[in-house]
Formats: structure tokens, sequence, C-alpha cells
């Protein structure tokens, strides 16, 4: 990890509507140079927490820092280094895309690279024709790419991004994956909301999974993976009956004379063990998925 | 103040047909009431629309009455006839509603995810208003010039600059006076709809309290508390100099409900 006060450093955040208790005690630290997934359900506030980050929104209490900078009182620093993709994009219909990335350019504070936007606008594929045509003629899609190409034109050293790849097809889900290993390879740290789990689990060093305005799980990718149960299908030389028994994290979900599918939580040792001494002809186990662990905790915390 | 500039044309930029509309508006509709004061002075007809008014109206209008019904009155009217005033105070409105207006669309948030202070925003939205302001009052001039110069005649007791200047001055107080209270209430607001809807009542109240103040005694005791009493044009039309008393009134409303809309934008929770 890079040096220096931690990208986002979130201590104690609460935000209240009234009763209503958006976040709730948050903490949370960033390191530089992440891509850390901030996941949840609808209304588990996310989105109030990047608007929190952004000094859109004032905490009841607790504090938030970008790099250092408290987000309150320091607001202006923090946003100088931050590069903001919303969830849903504010635009004018009657301007067109590039009077917008020039708007967003004099108004960034930072330098914008003529050799940078063009790549972000070749890799997005957006023409300059395209640029030149108003808002209203655009898709759905294009103006998600504009908001990619705003949130990065000035090359910021923390990328929030809220669902990024919301309404981008295929292709363009490649390009923006590609855009977010450049990044990270060049140090930026990207915090992103997601609701597209293979998206996170391909992306993302670290993940924090909130619920009613609580951080329900915190991980690493790849420790919430291993979180997940495996599915074990073992098939037999001969039949074998179902034993009254199965090793501690075993459940059989479904058993057939030569045939049994098993649900393994945690490691598979104890398993193989017991099937030593058993006939068996082939084994085959489904590589875990973060998206079941995270569909559990999206569960646990929405209760 | 690049970046100040930058928000400055980009909302200017937005509204220039708009403004460029009612300039024009504004400014025709100049042209034809000298057009209309000039037919009446041509026809000799003052004195016999003098004979047909009321005598009641007479009394409630006073010696302003007597300069109305002359060309300058009628040239003068284009500054304080209820149409311009209405469409004046609808600008103010619209242009004061920018800032949450930017809110409910969530272009704000783009804006202020990047190192723009939030007086910025208020800021811009003063000075857009006063740019307008002096436009549109520049183009009801410009009308008024042009129609005196085409279409009038050069002895028909046409309004002196002063008084023309003094007209423009205090509605423009006026103006900005309605845009700082629309900018108030829009900075407390969650939606433009709202903040519309309060300001344009409030405006209306407003105009029909100073109307009904003037012609019923009664109603004179809370006169005083629309800003529309401080607009003394028909005191300016018969002689009077501009008073400094509604420059003072109008200017430091304008100027407390600006200071109110700085605190409170700065203090609200940007959320659509």
């Amino acid at each position: 990890m890079l040096s220096g006060p931690a990208a986002i450093s979130i201590r104690g955040l609460t935000k209240c509507y009234g009763k209503l208790i958006a976040v709730d005690r948050l903490d949370l630290e960033i390191s530089r140079g992440e891509v850390f997934g901030f996941l949840g359900l609808n209304g588990a506030g996310k989105t109030t927490t990047i608007r929190i980050l952004l000094d859109l929104l004032r905490p009841t209490s607790g504090s938030a820092a970008v790099f250092g900078h408290d987000c309150q009182s320091d607001s202006l620093k923090a946003r100088s280094a931050v590069g903001y993709l919303p969830g849903e994009m504010g635009i004018y219909s009657d301007s067109t895309g590039q009077e917008m990335l020039s708007f967003w350019e004099r108004i960034g504070g930072r330098p914008v690279s003529s050799e940078h936007r063009h790549n972000l606008i070749e890799r997005f594929e957006l023409s300059d024709r395209d640029l030149s045509r108003k808002l209203r003629e655009y898709s759905t899609g294009m103006k998600r790419k504009l908001g990619l190409i705003q949130a990065f034109q000035a090359d910021p050293l923390l990328l929030i991004l809220d669902e990024p790849t919301e309404s981008l097809d295929p292709l363009m889900q490649e390009s923006f994956y590609e855009l977010l290993a450049d990044s990270r390879n060049r140090g930026r740290t990207v915090f992103m909301s997601s609701h597209v789990l293979p998206e996170v689990e391909r992306v993302c060093d670290r993940i924090a999974v909130l619920g009613k305005g609580k951080v329900v799980l915190l991980s690493s990718v790849e420790d919430a993976r291993k979180l997940a149960s495996r599915r074990v299908r073992v098939t037999f030389q001969q039949e074998t009956p179902v034993p009254a028994h199965l090793p501690q994290g075993c459940e059989m979900i479904d058993a057939s004379p030569r045939t049994w599918i098993l649900r393994v939580t945690g490691q598979l040792g104890s398993l193989l063990s017991f099937l030593a001494a058993l006939p068996v002809a082939d084994l085959a186990i489904e590589e875990a998925r973060l998206e079941d662990v995270l569909v559990k905790y999206y569960r646990d915390g929405a209760q | 103040m690049t970046v100040l500039f930058a928000l400055i044309t980009q909302a200017l930029r937005r509204v220039r047909k708009f403004l460029l509309a009612a300039g024009v508006l504004l400014a025709g509709f100049q042209v034809v009431l000298i057009l209309q004061a000039n037919s009446i002075q041509a026809s000799n007809s003052f004195a016999q629309m003098a004979d047909l008014v009321p005598s009641f109206a007479r009394e409630v209008l006073g010696p302003s009455f007597v300069a109305f019904l002359t060309f300058k009155g009628i040239v003068c009217l284009g500054y304080f006839h209820p149409v311009v005033m209405g469409a004046l105070v609808s600008v103010c409105l619209t242009l004061a509603t920018i800032p949450v207006m930017e809110i409910e669309t969530g272009f704000i948030d783009l804006v202020l995810a990047r190192p723009v202070a939030r007086h910025w925003i208020v800021t811009r939205s003063i000075l857009v208003a006063l740019i307008s302001t002096l436009y549109l009052l520049a183009m009801m001039a410009i009308g008024t010039w042009i129609g005196l110069n085409q279409f009038a005649a050069k002895d028909a007791g046409w309004p002196s600059a002063g008084l023309v200047g003094s007209l423009a001055i205090n509605l423009g107080l006026l103006m900005l006076c309605w845009s700082a209270i629309t900018m108030a209430i829009g900075c407390a607001c969650r939606r433009r709809g709202s903040a519309g809807a309060i300001a344009g009542l409030l405006a209306l109240t407003a105009y029909l309290t100073d109307y009904i103040g003037r012609a019923w005694k009664p109603a004179e005791s809370v006169a005083w508390l629309s800003p529309f009493r401080y607009y003394t044009a028909f005191e300016l039309v018969t002689g009077s100099a501009l008073p400094l008393k509604s420059v003072y009134v109008l200017g430091g409303v304008a100027t407390a409900a600006f200071a109110l809309a700085y605190f409170l934008y700065s203090r609200r929770d940007i959320s659509h």
C-alpha cells in the first residue's frame, strides 16, 4: 500500500433523517491504492455515506476524511482529490457532451490532459460526433459513458463510483474493468458501490456490506469467498448407503444410490478423510462464489 | 474566479433564449405603449380620457392622475404596468429558483463533488439575477428610446432620461428584492415548484396589499410590509425624486434575503 493518510477514513459516522437512521456509527478505513466495494441492498446507507464524503450531506455525528482532509471542515481539499460518478446523472439535456466535459474541466480544479481525455473517449467508443450532440439525444448507456469520462478525466487520486456499470453493455463493462485495472496500477483508489456481485468479485480487493446503515461484513474478497459453502458432487463405483452422520460442516442436499451432492462450509479436509474409506469414483467441487456469501449477509442485514 | 466565471457563463447560456425572448417582448411593449400614446396625443384625447375617470378614482390617484394622463405618463406606464411587473417578477422567480432546481435535478451533485465552495453557487445566482435585471431594464430603456425616436413627435412631451433612469433604478431594486426573497425561499426548499409557488403567492399577496393600501386607508397599516410600496412610480412620474427610503428598504431587504440564502444554502443537505 502507498504511504500517507488513508484514502478514506470514516469514524462513528451517523446520519439521521428524523427518526430514520440512514447510517449508524459507521467505521471504515480504505487504504491508498485499494479498490473497495461498498455493497448493500437499496436503502442500506451506501449513497448517504458517499454523499457525506462529498459534503453534499452533513452527518448527524461522527466524521469522514479523504486523504486526511475532513470532509466537512476541509471539504474543498478533500473534494479536489475526488472523481465522482453519481448513481443518477443530473445533466441538462440541451447541452452537448463536449460542453459538459469542458464545463466540468473548468470547475474541476485539476488540469485535464487532452491525451488522457481522448483515451477515455476512445475507450468508451464515443465519437466526436456523439460529443457534439445534445444530451437529449443520448441513450442511457451513452450518458453513463459520459459520466465515467467526467469522473476519470482529471485522473483523480480517489474515484467514488456509484453503480458504475449500470446501463453499460458487456463490451463497455469490459472497457470499464480495464480502465479500473489501469487506475489501480497507477495507485489510484477506487470506492465503488455495486449490485453486480460478479463484478465486485472480479475487481475489488476488499468489500464492506452495509445493512440498515451498519457494516455487517468487512473483509477481503478472498476471505469472504472462503465463507461461502461449496457444492461437492461425489460419484461412487457402487451403491453406497447414506450415512447417519456426516463430518462437521457438511450437509447432504441430494442423495441417490451412486451419487451424493453435499454442501460443505469451510475446509474440505474432514470430508475427504471421510470419503477415503468409501468407493469413490469421481469428485466434483464447485468453486465457492462470493455471491452466495453476500446474499446471506444481505438477508441478515435486512432483518 | 475561473470557477465563478464558468458557473456564470454556464447558467447564462442555459437561460439565454428565455432572457432574449423576455427582453425583446419588454422592449416591444415599450414601443407599443409609445405608439398608443402617440395615437392618443394625435387625436387630442387625453382630456376626454380624464373626463371618463370617476371622481373617487381621481381622489385616490391624486396629482399623479393628472401626470399619468399625458404622453409622458403613458410612456412611463411601460415601467409599472401590471403586465410588465408580473413578467419581471416571473423572470426573477425563474432565475432565483435555479439553485433549488439544480438540487432537484441532481446537476449540482457533479458540481459540488468538485472543489467548488457552496457560496459560489449562491454568488453565481446573485450575479446572474443582477446581470439579467440590468439586461432587461436596458432592453426596456432601448425600447423606449427606439419608440420615442422613431414614432413620437418631438414636441409630444417626452419623459426625461432622468425620469426613465429613476424608474429603471427603482424597478431594478424591486426585482433584486424579489430575486433575493425567492432565492432564500428556494434555499430552504427541496423542490423548485414549491419554492416558485411560495414566492409567487407571496409576490401576488404583496402586490395586492400595496394596491389595496393605496386605495383603502385601513389597508395602509399593513401595506408598508409590501416591497411594491417602495416602488414609487407614480410619484416619480409627477416629478418627485427617487426617495432614498425606497432605495434603502429595497436594498436592505435584498441584502438581508441574499445573506439568508447564503446561510441556508451553506447549511442544507443537498439531496434530491
